[in-house]
């Protein structure tokens, strides 16, 4: 009886699924058709007509060199974001300040700025650095970098002071009491117990990094130009036949890091200090 | 030892501060310069700008298109997401770990090869087209590619698993006992979704439709790559400004209209919802 009464909600979880997953589908179909066409605007065709993995043997050394920048660039955010959210997280709950609303809406305001707008904004502030002889940062790692790191805090930010906030400070009571100095204490009981949010932090930061187009297309440079915006302009103007190939790999690379993640903490450990907490 | 948790907050504070308030300093200071062309600014003050980004209707429908597109996705995202969220905080563990790794693992596939994906299941001959003709709904071939209807789509996808992740967040906070408790006191299953679980998520699920709304008012590559030019969005304006026109101080005066306008939007909302939490 109960479960008839959740078979349209299971139904309906189907339905999101799939539609979340449909595209992805047909491009790692198109990553093993032998015969796609890319001439004109009718692109690629779903399903495939044959299977071959000639497109996986064929993609420009550009492109893998693209993946490994963005790969790199993203794991130097989270690291930062990690950083700085840290000690963000543990200011922000347990610090009893005035203003501590105002702190607290301060970390969050990359959120609350239009994407564009904070590509405009560094764009335009990194040629102002240029044309005063500072360094050249459009273009280079460190411009990207500076971007990227903006857009990341706030998730790892929210991500940690969540599951800080979750944790019952008599633990720590009672260890100081059981005669722990106050380091290891830190060590051995808060730390392990925000974990799940420093892993989320970590792959939230990550993700956002990985994932970002609209910063990256205005700081981007001829050598340095992350794995999206290498897609994005071979969709936008001649179409790279290997780019499903290459998607198919970033899709498979991001299941085998999830999977790792969800033997570490944990799915539900993870979404449960989600991105938007406080 | 209160005090001193507080210091770890000056680092990343004064990094935060510096990253948010020169950035947005140098480009709202050339928004008010002409722009001369070359990188080259004026020097004498001026609302030229300004003046032409709320007077010409390109730019003046290009925001009502976007605001109508970023309100409407939202709307649509949270109705299909919500119910979601609540069945896998609800369904046995496992499943739903496994359904939301499923989620987490396609948004690591960048919007671009989703589009990308949307661009076959779209085109002309492509998924789509060929299932209504199938069905004998049209024709001959259903074009959405550079349409309307298809930046919708894209805009969705854009939104959709990301929002699953946070409402399932703010949704696992509520204990399953606050159900059982209404449903003993004689409530519908509809009532306690209804009065219990949807009052209990609000401020949580205002938090995540914003930033979803910040998120779309704020892309331009799903409707550059899916409108084809001709779905022109007020992000997809301003990315034509700086790299077609190179117009530096139109772009800035664009942007600075974007910004303020979400900014309101944010604080009117967020706003809205703790007066009524304080009501309540």
């Amino acid at each position: 009886m109960r479960r008839w009464r959740a078979l349209p909600g299971y139904a309906w979880v189907g339905f999101v699924v799939a539609f979340i997953y449909a595209p992805i589908l047909v491009v790692i179909g198109a990553s093993v058709d032998p015969g796609y066409r890319i001439s004109t605007r009718s692109y690629l065709v779903f399903p495939p007509t044959g299977f071959s993995l000639r497109w996986y043997a064929s993609i420009p050394s550009s492109f893998w060199q693209s993946l490994w920048f963005s790969l790199e660039l993203a794991a130097i955010v989270a690291a930062a974001a990690l950083l700085i959210g840290l000690p963000a997280a543990f200011g922000l709950v347990r610090g009893r300040f005035p203003g501590r609303f105002a702190v607290d809406a301060l970390f969050r305001a990359p959120l609350q700025i239009p994407v564009i707008v904070t590509g405009v904004a560094f764009l335009q502030s990194f040629y102002f650095i240029a044309s005063l002889g500072g360094p050249a940062l459009q273009g280079s790692l460190a411009g990207l970098f500076l971007g990227h790191l903006f857009l990341a805090t706030p998730y790892t930010i929210g991500s940690i002071a969540a599951s800080l906030q979750r944790f019952n400070p008599r633990l720590e009571e009672a260890a100081l009491t059981l005669g722990a100095s106050r380091l290891r204490v830190m060590w051995r009981v808060t730390l392990p117990m925000v974990m799940p949010g420093i892993y989320g932090g970590l792959l939230y930061a990550f993700l956002v990094s990985f994932t970002e187009v609209t910063i990256s297309v205005f700081l981007a440079g001829t050598s340095t130009k992350p794995f999206p915006v290498m897609i994005f302009e071979s969709v936008t103007s001649d179409m790279e036949p290997s780019v499903p190939a290459l998607s198919t790999i970033v899709f498979l690379g991001s299941m085998l890091l999830i999977y790792a993640m969800q033997r570490l903490v944990g799915m539900e450990a993870l979404l449960r200090s989600g991105g938007n907490s406080t | 030892m209160t005090a001193r948790w507080g210091l770890f907050l000056l680092p990343p504070l004064a990094l935060t501060l510096l990253m948010l308030g020169f950035t947005q300093f140098i480009f709202l200071k050339s928004s008010v310069f002409a722009d001369l062309g070359l990188g080259e600014t004026g020097t004498a003050f001026t609302l030229e700008n300004y003046i032409e980004a709320v007077t010409d209707p390109l730019y003046l429908n290009g925001m009502k298109l976007t605001l109508e597109l970023a309100i409407g996705v939202v709307a649509l995202t949270l109705v299909m997401t919500y119910p979601v969220a609540y069945v896998l905080t609800r369904m046995p563990a496992r499943t739903a770990s496994l359904l939301l790794a499923a989620i987490v693992c396609s948004s690591f596939v960048s919007v671009a090869i989703k589009i990308l994906g949307m661009v076959i299941i779209f085109a002309g001959d492509g998924l789509v087209s060929r299932f209504f003709r199938w069905l004998g709904v049209i024709e001959t071939s259903m074009q959405l590619l550079g349409t309307m209807t298809g930046v919708v789509f894209g805009y969705l996808h854009l939104a959709i698993g990301f929002m699953v992740m946070m409402l399932f967040s703010v949704l696992q906070t509520i204990p399953v006992k606050l159900e059982e408790a209404a449903q003993i006191h004689g409530a519908s299953r509809l009532r306690v979704f209804w009065r219990v679980i949807i009052p209990l998520s609000l401020p949580g699920v205002l938090n995540a439709a914003l930033i979803q709304f910040n998120l779309l008012m704020g892309a331009f590559v799903t409707a550059t790559i899916l409108g084809g030019g001709k779905v022109l969005t007020f992000p997809v304006l301003i990315q034509r400004t700086l790299v077609m026109f190179n117009d530096y101080g139109l772009a800035s005066a664009l942007s600075a209209v974007l910004l303020v306008i979400v900014l309101i939007i944010n604080i009117a909302a967020t706003a809205a919802v703790t007066r009524r939490r304080v009501a309540a």
